[in-house]
Parts: C-alpha cells; structure tokens; sequence
C-alpha cells in the first residue's frame, strides 16, 4: 500500500501532496499530543533533588533506547496504571486549538493507525522538517526503560510521566541543541577533550557552522500561506494541463468551418434495438423479466405449443373467481346504466332543477374549498363568454327567436315574452364584461355620426344646402390631403417637400373655394350681408390656412401687372400668371391624386374667379402689391433654374427684350404642362421651363467662350453653398431692449458671434475637406444616395477594427461565376456546418503540431482526426487508470 | 476568331515560339508521368518472377532508374512551378488589388481566417491565370510599320489585299443618298448592326450573314438608335418620342414620357433605358417592367452628346457650356460636373475600363481625361464630331469626312495616331461605332454607310456567358431570362461600384446618436461625481450640504444633454391639432378623432 502510495507521489505532486497533508493531519493529532505533554514536562517538570536527577542522568540506559519514548508506550502505561489524564487535550476541547477533524481521525481504528503510521512517518520526517524527530520516534519493546522507569516510580511515588521527561532530556542532551535544563552538557563537553588532535578543527568548524544554522524546527505554516502555496502548486499544473490545448483551441478558433458532422451516425433505433436495451427497473418489470426469462418457458416456445398448454395450466378455483367477479361487474354496469336511462327519461323539469342546483351546490362548496377548482370554473366561464360573444346564441338569433321577432313581441303569450326577455338576460349575463365598452363605442360612432349629417342647418334650402355639401366636401379633401405616405418614393424628404408645396397650393385653392361658398351662402342668407367677398376678408379667412404667405401672392399677383408701366409687360406678365396659377391647379390634381369632381370644378372656379378679381379695378391692398411686385419677381426667377436666371436682369435692363423671351417661355411652359399631365410623375425639381434657344441665346453662345469658366466657379459656389450652408449673420433680436436701443448700444452679444465664427470656421473646415476642394473646374457632388445607403455597410462590421482591412477582404467576387470549383465551396462554406439534430460531442483531446498548417485536404484531416480519436480513446483508458 | 487574319507583320514570331515551346512542355509532363507509372508497375511485379539472383540486379536497376525517374519528376515540378511564376503578373490581374496588410491585425482569429481566405483568393486567381493563358490563346494583333512607313498611311485597300477572305468581306460601303446622315449602333455580341437614317429609315443587318433581318421606314426624322437587351427588341428615338420596335419593324411602345429624344442610351445589367430630351431631361425607363425611374431636368441646356460609361454605367452628358456631367439615377444632381471645355462639348467617350475619357469640343481640342483623379492627361489640338473608345482601347474620331483613329502604343495614355481613313469629300460622318469583338469600324454618314478595318480594335477572345455571337435561339432565351435574374437595382450604379459593400462614408453633420449620448451622459455625470469639494467652514460642511452639492452638479451635467435631446424634439413633435387650427366657425366641422 506504501509503495503504491509513493509511486503515484512521484506521478502525480498534487494527489500525494493532498494525500500527505491528509496524513500530516492525521498524525497531527498525536503528534500535538505528544508534543503538548512533552513541553508541560519540560515546563512543570517534577522538581526533584539533584542528586537523584544525576543519578538518573547517569543511570540513563543507552542512547538507542532512550530515543524509544512516546505516546504509544505512553498510552499502555496508562492502561497499566490508570492514570487519570485519559482524555487527550485536544478531545476535551477547552481551548479550542485543535480542530475537530483531527479529533475525528484520530478515533479511528487502530489497526489501521498502525498500518499506516510508520510508513508515513517517514514521509514526513522529510516533508516537516523532521520536527521534534527525536520525539516522534517510538518503538515498542523498550523493556528496560520501561521496567527502570517503574522501579523509579516505585521508589519516588511520582508519576511515570515524569520519569519518561527525564528519560528525554537524556535525549536531548545528546541532540544538538541540547540547551535546556540548568546542567546540561553541550557538544563542546564532548569536543574538548579532542583538543589538540588532528581533525579537531575541522570538526570544531562543522561544529560552529551547524550551530549557525537555525536547527530549530519551524512551526508549521499558517494556513492562509499553505493554501496559497497549494494554489500555486495548483495553479501550475493546471496551467499545464490546459496549455496542451492550447493548438487545439488555435485551431478551432482559426479555421473557416468548423464540421460537426464527421462521423455522423445516423441509425434510427428500431424497436428492436430499443426493447434490446430495455432494463427491467419496477417491480413488475422485474417479475415479467423473470418470466420471460424463465428457461422453461422459452424452452416452450422454441419447441411446439404442446409444453405451453401444459405450463398455461389454471385452477379451477380461479376461473370460477374471475367468473363470478365479471358476472357481478357486468351486473352493476348494467343497473347503473339502466339508473342513468331513467334519469335521462324523466322530463320533469323540476326534477332537473333540483338535480342542477344540487350539482351547482356541491360545485360550488368545491369552489370554496379548492382554488383549482375556482380557476377551472372562471376559465369556463370567460370561455362561455367568448362562445357567446362569438356565436351570439342568446341574443334572439335563433330561428326561434327570429320569428317570434318577427311575428311582433306583442302578439306572444307572456310566456313566450318572458323566455326572450330570459335569454336576453342570459346573454347580458354571459357578456357582462364587454357590455361597458360596447356602449361607449357605439354611443361614440352615433354621436359621430349625428354631428356629421345633421348638424349643419338642415332646415335651410336647398341651395344652401347644396353649397354647404361641396364645403364639407373640400374641407374634407382638405383633410384628406394631410396624410403623407410612409414610405416608398414619396416619403423621401425632397418629394414630401415638393407634395407638400403642392398640398399647400391646393389647399389655396380649397381654401378660395371655401370662401366662394360662403360668399354665396351669404348670399343665399340674409344674415350673411355683411360677408361681401373681399380681398381683406380673404386675409382674415387664411388664418385657418396653413400656408400664410402663399395665398398672399396668390391673390396679389394678378392685381401687380395694373400698376406696371408697360402695356407689353403687362400682358405678358398676365399670360404667365395664368399659366402659373394654372399650373399650380394641375400640380394639384395630380399631388391629390384623385380629388372628387366638386374639387375640380371648384378648382376651375376659382381660377375664373380670380380672373374676374383680377379684371376688377384695384383696392387698398393693390397698393402695397405693387410695391412688392419686383421682389416677388425676382424671387421666382431666382427659383428658377439657371437659364431664367441668365435672362432676369437682361429683362430688368432692357424692356424690349423679355417680351419675345417671355412669349417664347410661354409657348414652352404649355407644352411642358402638357407632358406634365401625360406622365403624371412628380418631379422633384422646382418647376422650371427650358426656352428654346433664342437668337440671344446663340449669339452668347457662339461668344461664350470668355466667361465659360467664371460662371463655373459661380456654380461651384452655388453648390458649396447649397450642401455646406452659409451661416446666417447674427442680427439684433426683436423684443426685449429693442425700444430703448439698449440692444444697439451693447450690439449684438458676444456669445451670438462667437457661435457665428465657429459655424463659419466648421464650414470652411468642410469645404476644404471636400474631394474637389483641390481641384479647379470640377465639381464632385458630397450628396448622399440615401437609395444607395443600403447598399453600404452601416458600421464596421464585428471582427473587423480597421477599415481597410475590412474592404480588402471584401474585394474579390465569391460567387461561381468568378471562382474554380475547387475554391467556391471553402469560399461559402458556413462557420460551422451541422446538420440538425446531431449531437455535437465535446472536444476530445489530441496532438497537435502547433506549427501545421491549417489548410489541408479535407482527406488527409479526416483521417487524422481518426488516429487522433485512436489515440484519445488510449489518452483516456490511461487518465482512467491513473484516476 | 475575332481577329482577322490580317498579315500584320505584328503577330510576333516570338510568341509563336513562346507558345510552341510551353506546348513542348507539356508533352513531355506527360510523357515523363506516363513512363514512370508505367515502370514502377512492372518492377513491382518482376522479383517475384524471376531468380534472387535476378532480381537483386533488377532490384539495382530499379533503384537506378527510379533515381532518374525522380529526378525527372523534380525537374517537371520546377517546370510546373515555372509556368505559374509566368502566370503571376496575369494572376495578380485576377487578384483586385493587394490583399490587406494582416500584420496590423491584433485579433489572431481573424488573422487566421483572413489569411486562410486569401490564399482561396490566390487560388482563384490562379486558376483564373491559367484559364486565360489555355482558354483564351488568341492575341490581337496590331500594324506595325517597317522604316520610314507610317501606320496611318497605309489605305484599306492595301490592308484588304492582305487579309483573308472572310475579314475582307466585312468592309463594305453602302450608298444611301436619300434617307441621310445615319446613326448605326451594333448589338452587345456584334452580330446585328441597326441603321437609322435621319429621314425615318430603320434597317437591321445581321453581319455575319450580311443578311437584311428587316427594313422599314418610319416616315419622321430619327435621331437615334439604340439596340435594348437583345437583337429582338431595339429602341428609336423619333420626332416626338422614343419607340421601341421588335426584329419584325412591329411597334412595341411609344414612349411618350420621354419627350422628344435626341440621344438615347440602354444599360444592360440594369434593363434601363436613358434619354436626354429636347428640354435636357434625362429620363430613365426600366424597359423590364416599363417604370420610368426617375427623370431629371439637367438644367444644363439641349445636348445631343451622351454616353454610357460601361465600367459602372454612369451617364455622361456634354453640355453648351463645355461641361460635362456625370449622372446616376438616384441622384438629382450631377455626380460630378466638369469644366472640360471652353466651347460647347460635340463628343464624349468613355473607355471600357472606366477610368479613360476623352471629350472634344468646338473649341478645337481633343481631350483625354483620368476620371478618377478628374485630371487631364493629354490634351490635343483638333475637332472631332464623333468620338469611340474600341474593345481594346483604341479611339476613333471623325471630323467631316475625316476619320482617324487613335492608339496607345506603350500603354501610358499617350495616344497616337495609329490610322486614318477618308470617306469622299463631302460626306459627313454622323457616327462611329466599334464593332465589338471584331476589328471593324463602322461609319455612318450622310450618304450612306462604310465599314473599314482596323486591325486591334476588337476583343480576339469572346466570353460565350457575356456575349456570343453565335447565338442559338435556345441560348439567347435562356440569357435573357437570366440577365433577367441577374437585373441590377438603379441604386447599384455609382460612381465607384467596388464601395458597394464597403463601409458606408461619414456623414458631413453626424448627428450623435442615441447611445452615444447616453455615453457622453453617463461619463459627465460620473466626472460630476467624481469631483471632491473644498472642506468649507463650519455649517457647510455638513455631510447633507455635501450631497446636495453633489447631486445638483450631476443635475448640471445631466442637464445640458437633456436640453440637446430637447433640441430634436420639436422635429418630431406631432402636427398641430387640427381642430385649434382651423376657424371657430369650421371648428364643429373638424374630423373627431377616435377616442
């Protein structure tokens, strides 16, 4: 069992450590013992005279038995003479410094203890130190001392504990760091006499040397140090244990595809297989398997029937048993069925009641009792209720029903009445839940309703009326108007901008319309005199619009040509504000794609009637028009594209000239609605015509070689400007200070033109980052695709931490049109290919060659990997054995 | 088959001996792996027939001659090894750019997987290598004058008189006075060619037959013509709109949407049909499912000069002014605008790998254009009405009845001129067209229309998956339904489409997003805790006082980025209620929400 023992120290440091720690405890409990008793000895030892303590010094026997004192020798001369300290101090566990485990394992039995503790001793003479060494070595059979120590005891009457401290004294004193006792004799007693002879001095410097050193026996460490050396040991081996899988764990992690289903087995168990591996584990298995298993009876089977009639053999007594008990079971099965028919027969409908309530009673004694039982009840309830609530059986749905509905609830009998109103009540009781919403809901709609048909005057006549459906009608298509789709292409930023231009024209359009409206039902009332259509009335009408500025121009602009000096212009400007407010009417139509024929025609009326507005002669507000009409002017030009805006200030410099152009714009613009309508796309540019190129225009063009290139940097400023905006100058705030000048006394504060620095210095940052920032008569346009957006990756995708690294892994096409088929498939194959329901087996350990590559026919992996499940299966046979 | 045979004197003899020599080569691979199977195999048997005696001198022999046979083994795989050090530079074409440095890289797993996908690259790009080197064998060849002679001197007659009877069949004249300057435009494989004369005749030609598939007048005036996926459907862009007719001259569509068209163009990956209208509209209509995608007014003025880029199908326009634009259908605005000019641009040309443009103008200049740097390269003195780029680089330009034509002879973009050819004075060369895969150009002018040799011109090796122009019918149907399949979106096209899939590029005001406000949140308020106190004088030091303080900075610091997230709300706030909008007296008449 040693031997054992030290072998698998030797393989295996963690175990025997544990194992000789579990040992060291063991031998703890003794050794503390003894060593307990050993200091009280040195500490309260018997004072006795000196001589006697010479002559037992000298009396000492021999060197090699007074080594042989110790507990065990102790223990029998307590037997023999019973003395009283019995019970080991650490058992008694008064001061508690011995831990309880150690007690536990000294009890154990001593045929075992003896086994094992010379063997260990050994051991851990070498692992402590050979602490107290002297002390620990006892022996048995030390007859003389013992027989010397009882005649000392006889002599003395003092207890043999003190003599056996002597005896070890003795020992000490031949120990080295025999330093206690006040006469004690030291190694230089035993050296002097040397004095003078060769080697002295060489056995005088061993001498001194050993005596240098600390020869005296360390406590053993605390148990915090020796865990965390334990730890350590710990640690290390399994690190080492672990880092052998280090390549295996390389490997995985870097291969592109992980094959969970090599050795793939799939044999679907049949039930044969299955029964095979039946373990019989009840009782009644058992006994069947005992049956079955019978020799006798297989026997039987194997050979013909005639040996199973012979073992199938019945007493009679049985199958009379089993008779009248089938008899008697058949019988009851019989009444009770019978019982049930007659209850089923009966029609009183009393007798039922009181078998219902009786049930319901006892349902409900077991509601109380369970609560199983109340959760079983209202699940069958709300399931009732969702039954009723579905199929609406009580609520007079029933042919029945129907056509006593039908027939009139007045021409029934009270009876039938009372049935109905009952189950009403029923389905009122099933439904109680909803009925409370139901009615709000509905009240809701009703109401709805009513304020929609009823509520604007219905008393009126019919021309009133009339006009006020084509009002409802716009506002509702006013309405209508509002909901901008989602998504797709009308819901990109620039298209809901351009439908909401539109919206906003055609709410202009409503908007008039509904002013006609009421101007004529004002006329249509008597009351409404005072609503005379007017231009000031009209501004007070767009409150409720939701464009404030738009309708402004709207109506202005037909009036400004009066106020212009040329009759040409004039005309010109005429036609084009029809055209304008034409198309504006169009744009409509289509940005509302489909609005009701009332709309149309309200449409068109409006644009009569702003015609006749325009032909009547001006007021107030015409003034003020006037004023602002070249602004207004210019502002459409400057929304127009490029070319209107190269024509603009040769038309405000030379009166002659846009008059021809302006003709030609006209003609163009028509032709361009015209394809408007056809196409019936939404353009997302600004409305803008293209004119012909006039003779102008070609002049300029065959001479334009000159300002070609400034008017390329105006362009490129322009769209610098319009993907980096131009910070707006800071200007003074209206309100508080503004009466006193206090804001013009301070100027405009200094948080204001510091922002105002920063967004210019953050522009002019951007520009110079631009890609044509560089480059003369190039412009690269930075606007984002947002179509293309999706086409990009978001973010860096996870592995991924630089970004080039991440482009140049996506630079090569991986489908079969660019690759061999030798490549294709490792280019595509998934990180782990399994098929479902295969179990993946943990990793199983093998040797790997850290510096191979990974990228091996699959063949040769396969195979390897076979040897290396060989050689796992060895790996493991041998870990069992060692385990 | 693409390339004529014309004696070039250019068809180096020393490639011819290259090529007899590898062919060598590898017979003797063979031959060397034949015999050595062969021998093992005997010797494995011969011992046990013979005597020991025997055998041990067979045994010496074989060992002899296994030495050899090894030795020859080794000298083939060095041979073997030879061949793909030849190949690399034409693998490395295969290969797109480097692969990326995988030092930089800290994560090993990735490292790992990466250099384990590269070396797949390298596979592919070497099987790619050796594909081309046995699959596609024939070389283009090129005049090369002798001496004092100059390539562009020698006349197509004198070339004609050297070339095979087959090649020489495909130059030809036709004289067509009356219908006027034709536009002619070749299908994608070369095969057809389409004809349309300004005063409405249409005609297709299948030219490798040279038989007329079908003729037909139109009776307006045509601008363009332009072929859509296959022969069997073209597009014309007419007096008012665009038409599409079928191989039969049966009208498909009128597509009126267009307006009328000057110039029409078709992207084939993307089934999309261009136009630029009289107005400067340029319109897209995807002819697969007849959407028109998007139309844009160019702003730009009318132009009649458009070309497709076909490295990424990006729309170029030259314009009145000397610009030139750069369109793609999802963008309103130019991609890139240019300033090439000083006059107004007559011609753009783009070449087939993308990065080449040359643009002419009235201005009297010819110029070449890196347009990935957006720079000039070359800059030439010249008028050219018509410009085209062939297969393989060469560049055809016409001025009057003037053709030349222009090469790249050492491949830094210098060109050349490299040959010329003159119609009869008077004509006027409306357009040039390169036939694909075949060394012709072809030349429509206004009095009829020409087809000459220009040696180099075509691609000599035709990929039959991209086009054939040996087409069967079954064939034909069955590309188009996959190029059906294979239809790219609008929105692929860009100007740079290997960035499709890459990273998408920075915002120019990025607004930081949720999660990062938050960060940017939570670490104020962690500095705010973080931020010890003066120990103040009795009273206010108590451990409460010191609390509040605490907790009112990390209020502050909260609450400058609650005000930020403030900011954006009002962007997203519901519209204003309806009702509280309108008139009182328009009030009552306001939809009730549902409650």
């Amino acid at each position: 069992m040693a031997k054992v023992e030290k072998k698998k120290k030797r393989q295996r440091p963690i175990l025997s450590n544990s194992i000789a720690l579990a040992s060291k405890r063991k031998m703890k409990g003794k050794k503390i013992k003894k060593v307990a008793s050993d200091v009280r000895r040195r500490k309260f030892g018997p004072h006795l005279p000196s001589s006697f303590m010479k002559e037992m010094g000298i009396q000492k026997p021999s060197p090699n038995s007074s080594d042989l004192t110790g507990g065990e020798e102790e223990e029998e001369g307590e037997d023999l003479y019973e003395y009283e300290e019995a019970i080991p101090e650490e058992e008694t566990g008064k001061n508690r410094r011995y831990d309880a485990v150690e007690n536990y394992e000294y009890e154990l039995p001593e045929e075992f203890e003896d086994e094992d503790v010379p063997s260990d001793e050994n051991d851990d003479v070498s692992v402590d130190d050979g602490d107290d060494a002297g002390v620990d070595e006892e022996e048995e059979g030390e007859d003389a001392g013992e027989k010397h120590v009882r005649m000392l005891q006889s002599i003395t009457g003092l207890p043999a504990e003190a003599f056996e401290g002597k005896g070890k004294k003795n020992v000490t004193l031949l120990d080295v760091h025999g330093d206690m006792g006040p006469q004690h004799v030291s190694i230089y007693d035993f050296l002097d006499p040397l004095h003078g002879k060769s080697g002295y001095s060489k056995l005088r410097k061993r001498v001194h040397q050993l005596e240098r050193e600390p020869m005296a026996v360390s406590a053993p460490l605390p148990k915090v140090e020796r865990e965390k050396l334990e730890r350590e040991v710990t640690y290390a081996q399994s690190k080492k244990e672990i880092t052998k899988w280090e390549p295996l764990v390389k490997r995985n992690r870097e291969a592109p595809t992980l094959l969970f289903n090599e050795d793939l087995d799939l044999a679907v168990p049949t039930v044969g297989a299955i029964a095979a591996e039946h373990r019989p584990r009840t009782e009644f298995e058992k006994k069947m398997a005992v049956l079955l298993g019978d020799p006798e009876v297989l026997e039987a089977h194997t050979k013909d029937g005639a040996k199973l009639l012979e073992l199938n053999k019945i007493s009679v007594k049985d199958v009379l048993d089993r008779h009248n008990h089938l008899a008697k079971m058949r019988s009851l099965f019989f009444r009770h069925e019978m019982k049930s028919k007659h209850i089923k027969k009966i029609k009183s409908k009393t007798y039922h009641r009181i078998l219902k309530r009786g049930r319901q009673k006892g349902a409900s004694a077991e509601i109380n009792m369970d609560p199983e039982a109340a959760n079983e009840l209202a699940r069958k309830q709300e399931f009732k209720r969702a039954e009723e609530r579905m199929t609406l059986k009580h609520k007079n749905s029933s042919k029945w029903a129907k056509r006593i509905i039908k027939r009139g609830l007045k021409a029934q009998d009270e009876g039938t009445r009372a049935a109905i109103a009952e189950q009403l009540q029923q389905h009122a009781l099933l439904t109680r839940k909803m009925n409370s919403m139901i009615e709000n809901s509905s009240s809701d709609e009703t109401s709805d309703d009513d304020s929609d048909d009823f509520s604007p005057g219905s008393d009126r006549e019919g021309v009133s009326k009339l006009l006020n459906k084509a009002k409802e009608k716009t506002i509702k298509v006013m309405e209508e108007e509002e909901d901008m789709p989602k998504s797709g292409v009308l819901s990109l930023p620039f298209m809901e901008r351009s439908v909401k231009r539109q919206r906003e024209a055609a709410r202009e359009e409503a908007l008039l319309a509904l002013q006609e409206y009421e101007a004529s039902l004002g006329k249509h009332d008597e009351k409404g005199d005072e609503k005379v259509p007017s231009t000031a009335q009209t501004s007070g009408k767009r409150v409720f619009g939701g464009a404030k500025s738009q309708p402004k121009e709207l109506s202005r602009k037909p009036k400004s040509p009066y106020n212009s000096d040329s009759e040409s212009d004039f005309e010109a400007r005429d036609g084009e504000e029809e055209q304008k407010i034409e198309d504006r009417s169009q744009q409509a139509k289509i940005g509302s794609l489909l609005l009701p024929d009332e709309a149309l025609a309200a449409q068109n009326k409006i644009c009569e009637d702003l015609d006749d507005i325009a032909k009547i002669p001006a007021s107030k507000t015409t003034y003020e028009v006037a004023i602002f009409a070249s602004d207004t002017w210019r502002k459409i030009g400057s929304e127009n594209s490029q070319d209107n805006v190269k024509i603009e200030p040769s038309a405000a410099e030379s009166p002659v000239h846009p008059n021809s152009d302006n003709m030609v714009h006209d003609g163009n613009s028509d032709s361009d609605s015209e394809t408007e309508m056809v196409d019936g796309f939404i353009s997302s540019v600004p409305k803008s015509e293209y004119e012909l190129p006039s003779q102008s225009e070609l002049i300029r063009r065959a001479f334009a070689a000159d300002d070609v290139e400034a008017e390329f940097e105006k362009d490129k400023m322009d769209t610098l400007n319009a993907e980096n905006h131009e910070p707006e100058k800071p200007a003074l705030l209206p309100g508080w200070g503004q009466w006193t000048h206090i804001q013009q006394k301070k100027g405009i504060p200094s948080s204001m033109i510091e922002k105002h620095e920063d967004e210019i210095k953050k522009r002019e940052e951007a520009l110079k980052r631009r890609k044509d920032a560089n480059l003369k008569n190039i412009i690269i346009s930075e606007k984002i695709d947002r179509k293309a957006e999706k086409l990009h990756a978001k973010s860096l995708p996870f592995p991924y931490t630089s970004k080039e690294v991440y482009e140049q892994s996506i630079r090569m096409p991986i489908g079969p049109d660019y690759n061999p088929a030798i490549s294709i498939g490792a280019l595509n194959r998934p990180a782990i290919v399994k098929r479902a329901g295969v179990i993946v087996k943990p990793i199983v350990y093998e040797e790997i060659d850290p510096c191979s590559k990974l990228d091996e026919p699959k063949e040769s992996k396969k195979i390897r990997q076979k040897q290396n499940r060989k050689k796992a299966k060895v790996d493991g046979r041998k870990f069992a054995v060692k385990s | 088959m693409g390339k004529t045979r014309v004696d070039y004197k250019a068809l180096s003899t020393q490639c011819k001996k290259k090529k007899r020599r590898t062919r060598k080569r590898k017979r003797k691979l063979m031959e060397g792996g034949g015999n050595l199977d062969w021998k093992i195999g005997v010797m494995a048997h011969a011992p046990a027939r013979e005597g020991k005696k025997e055998s041990k001198k067979y045994y010496q022999n074989y060992i002899r001659e296994r030495g050899k046979e090894e030795e020859k083994i080794k000298r083939t795989r060095i041979l073997v090894v030879v061949i793909f050090d030849e190949l690399d530079p034409k693998s490395k074409r295969y290969l797109r750019g480097e692969g990326a440095n995988l030092e930089v890289l800290r994560d090993k797993k990735l490292k790992g997987q990466l250099s384990i996908k590269e070396k797949l690259y390298g596979q592919s790009a070497r099987a790619a290598a050796m594909a081309e080197k046995w699959l596609m064998h024939a070389e283009h060849g090129y005049l090369e004058a002798e001496g004092i002679e100059k390539t562009w001197r020698i006349k197509q007659e004198s070339i004609l008189t050297e070339v095979d009877i087959i090649s020489s069949r495909k130059t030809f004249d036709m004289f067509l006075p009356e219908l006027g300057p034709y536009k002619l435009e070749y299908s994608l494989s070369g095969r057809h060619m389409l004809v349309g004369g300004r005063k409405g005749h249409l005609a297709m030609i299948d030219m490798i037959t040279m038989d007329l598939v079908k003729e037909f007048q139109v009776r307006e005036t045509i601008r363009d013509v332009v072929f859509l996926q296959n022969e069997l459907l073209f597009a014309v862009a007419q007096k008012k709109y665009p038409y599409i007719y079928n191989r039969d001259g049966t009208e498909i569509h009128c597509l009126k949407e267009h307006g009328a068209p000057l110039k029409l163009q078709y992207l084939d990956k993307y089934f999309l049909l261009v136009s630029i209208n009289k107005l400067g509209e340029l319109h897209y209509q995807d002819v697969s499912t007849g959407v028109i995608v998007v139309s844009y007014r160019t702003g730009l003025g009318r132009t009649d000069v458009m070309q497709t880029n076909p490295y990424n199908s990006v729309i170029g326009l030259g314009h009145s002014r000397g610009k030139v634009t750069m369109w793609k259908p999802t963008s309103s605005k130019p991609l890139v605008t240019m300033l090439c000019h000083h006059a107004p641009v007559t011609a753009v040309a783009f070449q087939n790998g993308g990065h080449l443009m040359a643009t002419a103008s009235m201005d009297r200049k010819i110029k070449l254009w890196d347009i990935r740097k957006f720079e000039v390269l070359r800059n030439y003195v010249g008028y050219a009405q018509s410009l085209d780029f062939s297969q393989k680089g060469l560049l055809a330009m016409s001025n009057g009845s003037h053709i030349q034509i222009w090469r790249d002879s050492d491949g830094n973009n210098d060109y050349g001129q490299y040959m010329s050819h003159s119609m009869v004075k008077g004509y006027q060369v409306g357009k040039l067209r390169f036939r694909p895969y075949e060394d012709v150009l072809g030349i429509g002018h206004s009095m009829g229309l020409s087809c000459i040799l220009v040696p180099g011109s075509g691609e000599p090796n035709f990929d039959t998956w991209v086009a054939n122009p040996y087409e069967t019918r079954k064939q034909r149907r069955e590309k188009e339904v996959h190029a059906l399949l294979d239809k790219l979106q609008p929105e692929t096209i860009m100007l740079d489409p290997t960035k499709i899939g890459a990273v998408r590029p920075q915002r120019k005001k990025e607004k930081p997003s949720k999660l990062e406000v938050e960060a940017a949140m939570e670490a104020a308020v962690e500095a705010a805790k973080s931020i010890s106190f003066k120990n103040k004088s009795k009273g206010r030091n108590k451990p409460s006082k010191r609390a509040k303080k605490k907790e009112e900075a990390v209020l502050n610091a909260k609450r400058s980025f609650l005000e930020l997230q403030d900011d954006e709300w009002p962007m997203k706030k519901p519209k204003l209620d309806e009702v509280s909008q309108l008139s009182k007296s328009l009030q009552r008449f306001a939809r009730k929400k549902p409650s």
